[in-house]
């Protein structure tokens, strides 16, 4: 960053619940163009040194308090990591059980996520003035019919994520070696019944991507728009045939040419993994070990990363489910492969909320998931335990070590928005150059910024559910010394 | 039969001064039969919310925010007309009111009445960290507002 005193600083600072929650700063040189911009999130503190001591049994319950978005997500990754640390496999109706309570959790966030986060944004529209960019703008649009249709499936889908898990906003299922609780037939028929409903809420919801946003060459545009494009490696995981797995599998990357670089099992993931940390953030940056941290830039010789939809689509050689596979292949005959457009993650979204039912419906179906023996009893001596799902919004990573007595030493996490950190503030820098310039800076200038990060729907810190948008965003402008020279405020 | 009041405690028990409406939240349970006053708590967020805010007449939110404009340990008392941009500009940022707003939308009965009582927060980033002490002491006053709120006809 330039010495200049005369650079001018623009905060875009989202003053919700937390104070700096999704803070952008915008440093504009001389002429008014924009030079630096950072996006930066605030970090959850003291997560090792609140496990340190705990029973690793207790993770489970402990990290899916974590966070209100999540909680199923950090659940799953939890439990999995005690399979691997008590050294234990699941039954086959252990497993599967939980796999279908991951599809019908995964199917829920993401259709919540399309219709009223991502929403305003691409249902309302980008342009949309700001007092319409919200879930009101949403239901103007799709219809109040569709609204509660929405609403409904999102209800059947955590009352049964209650009956297998315990609690949809809590889960306690998950135990090493399997689940605490078997479904009896009467169960099975209620997911079977839920998962048909599911697939055709999906099938519907690409019809309105179809309707609202394919159709509308303003739209394709923005996806194609070049400030919001980067050529960048992607890291999801795979099953054994390289299609998309929200559950579990190998973590497969590939270079921004599509190329496999890499395919691991998650235990190794320090092998290939690094964390990059800079001056300006507390944030840590994720960064591929080969070709390692070459600085915030794109192509195959950068170790940036990308994670969630659009990257695990790109992984993936496939959808494992013929529905989400028809769709893929609309997404790629448009798109190209690898995607590398930050605002498909929205159409990925929807193809993985079809796979994410339609899995459920296997599962549903499947004979094997009324088996009382829903649980391996485990054995070994605890040394040290990794586990990774794919949550919503990309990789998640839970890695213990304890002593003997199964007490966590260590613990690290790595969540989805730590892996995307590099790629979010180069999509943040990028817009801001792409549609900045000059002194004057619209509303809907600030809203395309704004919508280069909320493509990736990054956790603002992991405890927002409260009073967020209940709070006018403000736009600081400031010089170098941190004196305000002007203070905009969004109604 | 759904309950006239109910108190939402929201908040992270385990995230320092985020504890303040869980807590708060268990002291009203003690202190009113369930029949009467309704008592839930949660650390959800945004639309997760909407079961939470929907057949009731009278709904008292307990949480913790961090204005930064007044001393930990304050108590806000926030209506939901006195709030801007309901719902927030922020298409990320979908809380409480943007739940409320939706189930006004949709049709949902929601309550004629939602006070927030906020407590001014510290630090609500902090895994097992201890509240604020003058979070924690803000506590007995907040639950004698939240009794009279409450028990107003």
């Amino acid at each position: 960053m330039p010495e200049s005193t005369s650079t001018r600083r623009i905060t875009i600072d989202p003053i919700t619940r937390l104070e700096g929650h999704g803070k952008i700063d915008i440093f504009l040189d001389d002429a008014g163009q924009v030079e630096r911009a950072f996006f930066q999130v605030p970090e959850l503190r003291g997560f090792e040194k609140f496990a340190q001591g705990r029973p690793a049994e207790d993770m489970p319950q402990i990290t899916s308090r974590i966070c209100g978005v999540c909680p199923t997500a950090h659940h799953m990754a939890a439990t999995k990591a005690l399979d691997n640390l008590y050294k234990v496999t699941p039954t086959p109706a252990g497993r599967k059980i939980r796999e279908l309570v991951y599809s019908t959790f995964m199917a829920e966030d993401h259709a919540l996520h399309f219709y009223f986060l991502g929403g305003p944004d691409f249902v309302v529209g980008p342009t949309a003035p700001a007092a319409e960019r919200n879930v009101l703008g949403v239901i103007a649009k799709v219809g109040v019919e569709v609204g509660k249709k929405v609403i409904a499936m999102r209800r059947r889908l955590r009352e049964l994520t209650s009956l297998a898990a315990g609690k949809a906003g809590h889960p306690v299922f998950g135990l090493p070696g399997g689940v605490a609780k078997r479904l009896t037939a009467a169960d099975q028929v209620r997911f079977q019944t839920v998962a048909a409903e599911a697939v055709e809420f999906a099938q519907f919801t690409l019809g309105v991507f179809d309707d609202i946003v394919l159709k509308n060459s303003d739209y394709v545009n923005l996806i194609l728009a070049d400030f919001f494009t980067h050529r960048t490696h992607y890291m999801g995981l795979v099953d054994d045939k390289n299609q998309v797995n929200f559950y579990d599998g190998s973590l497969r990357v590939v270079s921004p040419e599509g190329a496999e670089t890499v395919k691991f099992a998650p235990e190794k993931y320090l092998d290939y993994i690094a964390e990059h940390v800079e001056p300006w953030s507390y944030m840590k940056f994720c960064y591929l070990k080969s070709p390692g941290w070459k600085g915030f830039t794109e192509g195959a010789e950068s170790g940036v990363y990308s994670v969630a939809p659009m990257a695990r689509l790109n992984v993936a050689d496939r959808m494992a489910t013929p529905l989400a596979q028809q769709a893929y292949g609309k997404y790629i005959a448009t798109l190209g492969k690898p995607v590398h457009h930050t605002l498909a993650n929205h159409w990925a979204r929807v193809i993985e909320l079809l796979y994410a039912a339609e899995r459920m419906q296997e599962l549903a179906n499947d004979p094997e998931i009324i088996d009382p023996n829903v649980r391996t009893i485990p054995t070994a001596v605890p040394t040290e335990g990794v586990g990774v799902v794919e949550a919503p919004r990309g990789t998640l990573i839970h890695h213990y070590q304890t002593d003997e007595r199964g007490l966590i030493t260590k613990a690290n996490l790595i969540v989805a928005t730590q892996n995307n950190a590099a790629r979010i503030a180069m999509s943040v820098e990028k817009a801001a150059k792409g549609v900045l310039s000059g002194k004057q800076i619209s509303e809907g200038l600030l809203n395309m910024v704004e919508m280069a990060f909320r493509a990736y729907d990054p956790c603002l810190g992991c405890a927002t559910h409260s009073l967020p948008g209940s709070m006018p965003l403000e736009v600081r402008l400031r010089n170098r010394n941190g004196e305000t020279l002007s203070t905009l405020r969004r109604p | 039969m759904p309950a006239r009041v109910r108190v939402l405690g929201l908040g992270n028990e385990i995230l320092a001064d985020d504890a303040f409406g869980i807590l708060a939240a268990r002291e009203l349970a003690k202190l009113f039969p369930p029949d009467e006053v309704e008592v839930i708590e949660s650390s959800e967020s945004g639309l997760h919310l909407l079961d939470h805010v929907t057949n009731v007449s009278r709904l008292v939110v307990i949480d913790s925010v961090q204005t930064g404009r007044v001393a930990p340990g304050t108590i806000l008392e926030v209506r939901e007309q006195d709030v801007r941009a309901v719902p927030g500009a922020a298409a990320h940022g979908t809380g409480l009111f943007d739940a409320l707003a939706l189930a006004r939308k949709l049709g949902f009965p929601v309550p004629t009445e939602v006070v927030i009582l906020a407590v001014e927060a510290a630090d609500c980033l902090t895994l097992g960290g201890p509240m604020h002490p003058a979070v924690a002491a803000a506590l007995p006053r907040l639950i004698d507002q939240a009794k009279a709120l409450i028990s107003k006809p």
